[in-house]
């Protein structure tokens, strides 16, 4: 178990730059989550930590040790890769034992390592299967077996359930969150699903295009975006964006002709983008944010989506489940001002 | 009439439809004449003559003859020797040539030049490489050096090895395709996990790579095998003065077959031989599928 550092972490690929010095500290024992659209860079992160990648400038270091030219092996990490990358021609238990083969101990040490790891990931009764013969929930749970055996400092995760169909990946979701409860040793873990990094993230570390755009909590990624990228890639259905000028006195005039009083210490006359998730806007006879008649509905049980206003710059918002309003109903949307987002138009930057 | 076949039906009508020629070349232009060659090997047969039944006679007089077990020998030396070093040498190629990036197409160019030259040219030129001093490259070069020439193609021992060299480089170029491709197919991951997992690269080689070759390996195995148990034009071209001398020392069977047909004309000898043949390399083929079969 040990910290991690990045420190202005620069990868470059002849001329093309695709990480752009990037700084972030882990806390031992956390896990910490990348996530971020495809060439964001966070993958090529991972595999400068794993020493699978070279890196260009900067710093990695893993228990206060700078690992820069160590190799992979003598990093102290373990990885699973999006594909497995378990052997097919070996047992489980070789596989889950190849992690061992270079370690130092006595061959009853090594055998005794594997069959706890096999306890642990519930495949006592697998381990003289071949993995053709396991399924795509049990191949992921060799691939992490090999992993665990190392008892390594830092495990390293490659989107290792894109690979799986949606139950399943549900499923493992939860069963790396439990066993990171469990044997607590600091997790990286990549994903572009942004679902898996809400749930499964002490901190989610967001990236675009070789830039960190936000480090924090779940809870606050999600409450608090610190741009529009973030705003939009964080929670489903996307958050709304209204745009808008500021006027005199905190007053924000949107575009669609509504008014919200709030302040953001932004100038008159500057253009913001008002963000407002899907769930924070509803049917009410409130004050008017969207006024409109209602194009699509989603119904989901509990509550339906509804997708109002006109086309190509409508909004989406939540209607009860039981009694949502009819398709081409005038409806009136209202948000608590409490949770409505005020961006720059220009830069995106949150200004509260 | 066809209207009313099922779906079924109608795609094995379509199947036959197509495959009608193929099927008619290969019992005119293959089966037939095995069958043939079958029949002719318990005949006497002179080419032009009436066909004579003699029963086992051309197989007992074959296994009586000491030139066909020499022959034997030799075509089993040369599938002993020629299958090892080739693949050998090509996977060691094709390793190596896999993490070179610098003229990498060339290089693979290079290699693969020779599987499509003429086997006769070729053969014609390591001849006069084998040549002595002062016309024999080889022999030159060992003068230069002071070392005593080496009679290669004269001498009963060395002149089966030398034929076998540029047979085994000849094929080279295939092997090393085929291998290349086998090796890209590896996912790349499966490298990484190893170099995470801080194994040697002689342990990747032997417990990674290798045994994830297999399929190219058994093909490749059975594939090498047949073309050196079939072995003829270098062999011819390399001592036609004495075709599979001296004294049958580089003799293949596929040559001894061609001597006893159309020198010898004796058609019923030369079929019992090209029986001999056939079994041996079905015997050959299904031996290495079943040891190399997936367990």
């Amino acid at each position: 178990m040990a910290d991690l550092s990045i420190r202005d972490l620069v990868k470059r690929y002849d001329k093309t730059q695709v990480l752009h010095g990037i700084s972030l500290d882990v806390q031992d024992g956390e896990f910490v989550v990348f996530v971020g659209p495809s060439g964001c860079g966070k993958s090529t992160t991972l595999r400068m930590i794993a020493g699978l990648e070279e890196i260009t400038s900067g710093e990695v270091s893993i228990a206060g040790r700078v690992v820069n030219n160590l190799e992979p092996k003598e990093r102290d990490i373990a990885m699973v890769f999006q594909n497995y990358a378990i052997y097919p021609h070996m047992t489980v238990r070789k596989n889950i034992g190849f992690g061992l083969r270079t370690a130092k101990m006595p061959r009853a040490d090594k055998e005794r390592r594997i069959d706890e790891v096999a306890v642990i990931l519930g495949m006592t009764d697998l381990l003289d299967r071949k993995p053709s013969q396991l399924s795509g929930g049990q191949r992921q749970r060799v691939a992490i077996g090999r992993a665990m055996v190392r008892d390594p400092a830092v495990f390293l995760f490659d989107e290792p359930l894109s690979n799986l169909d949606a139950q399943l990946r549900t499923q493992m979701r939860l069963e790396i969150k439990k066993l990171h409860q469990r044997v607590g040793n600091t997790i990286i873990f990549v994903t572009h699903d942004q679902v898996e990094a809400m749930t499964m993230a002490d901190r989610i570390v967001i990236m675009k295009d070789g830039h960190i755009q936000q480090v924090g909590t779940p809870s606050d990624v999600y409450h608090q975006p610190a741009n529009t990228f973030v705003a939009r890639f964080i929670g489903a259905p996307s958050m709304n964006m209204l745009p808008g000028v500021v006027g005199n006195g905190g007053k924000i005039r949107l575009d669609s002709g509504a008014e919200v009083t709030l302040d953001t210490g932004a100038t008159p006359g500057q253009a913001v983008v008002v963000g407002v998730r899907p769930e924070d806007l509803y049917p009410n006879d409130g004050p008017a944010l969207v006024r409109g008649p209602v194009l699509v509905r989603e119904p989901l049980g509990a509550e339906t989506l509804i997708y109002v206003g006109r086309e190509g710059e409508e909004v989406i918002a939540k209607a009860d489940g039981r009694t949502p309003p009819e398709v081409g109903e005038e409806v009136t949307l209202t948000a608590a001002l409490g949770n409505l987002h005020i961006f720059d138009a220009e830069t995106g930057e949150a200004l509260r | 009439m066809y209207r009313n076949l099922t779906i079924k039906q109608k795609q094995i009508v379509w199947a036959w439809a197509f495959l009608a020629l193929p099927v008619l070349f290969y019992s005119v232009i293959r089966f037939y004449p095995t069958g043939n060659a079958m029949l002719i090997s318990f005949q006497d047969w002179n080419l032009l003559g009436t066909r004579t039944w003699t029963g086992l006679d051309n197989y007992t007089t074959l296994l009586s003859d000491p030139v066909f077990w020499q022959v034997f020998r030799n075509t089993f030396i040369y599938l002993l020797l020629g299958t090892p070093v080739s693949l050998v040498v090509a996977f060691a190629i094709a390793y190596h040539l896999d993490k070179v990036r610098f003229m990498h197409g060339f290089l693979r160019m290079l290699y693969f030049l020779p599987f499509m030259t003429s086997a006769v040219a070729m053969a014609w030129v390591w001849r006069w490489f084998y040549q002595p001093v002062p016309v024999g490259l080889f022999n030159n070069a060992l003068a230069s050096l002071g070392i005593p020439q080496v009679n290669f193609l004269n001498s009963t021992t060395n002149a089966l090895p030398a034929i076998l060299a540029p047979a085994v480089w000849a094929g080279l170029g295939f092997q090393v395709i085929i291998f290349m491709a086998g090796l890209r197919a590896i996912p790349r991951s499966y490298y990484e996990a190893a170099r995470i997992d801080g194994v040697s690269t002689w342990t990747v080689l032997w417990e990674i790579t290798l045994p994830l070759l297999r399929p190219t390996i058994v093909f490749l195995v059975v594939f090498s095998s047949i073309g050196f148990l079939r072995i003829f034009d270098h062999v011819f071209n390399m001592t036609t003065n004495n075709p599979g001398g001296p004294l049958n020392s580089t003799k293949p069977l596929v040559l001894m077959i061609y001597q006893t047909a159309f020198s010898s004309f004796d058609m019923g000898y030369a079929a019992a031989q090209t029986v001999v043949l056939f079994i041996v390399l079905l015997l050959v083929s299904l031996l290495q599928l079943w040891i190399m079969r997936d367990r």
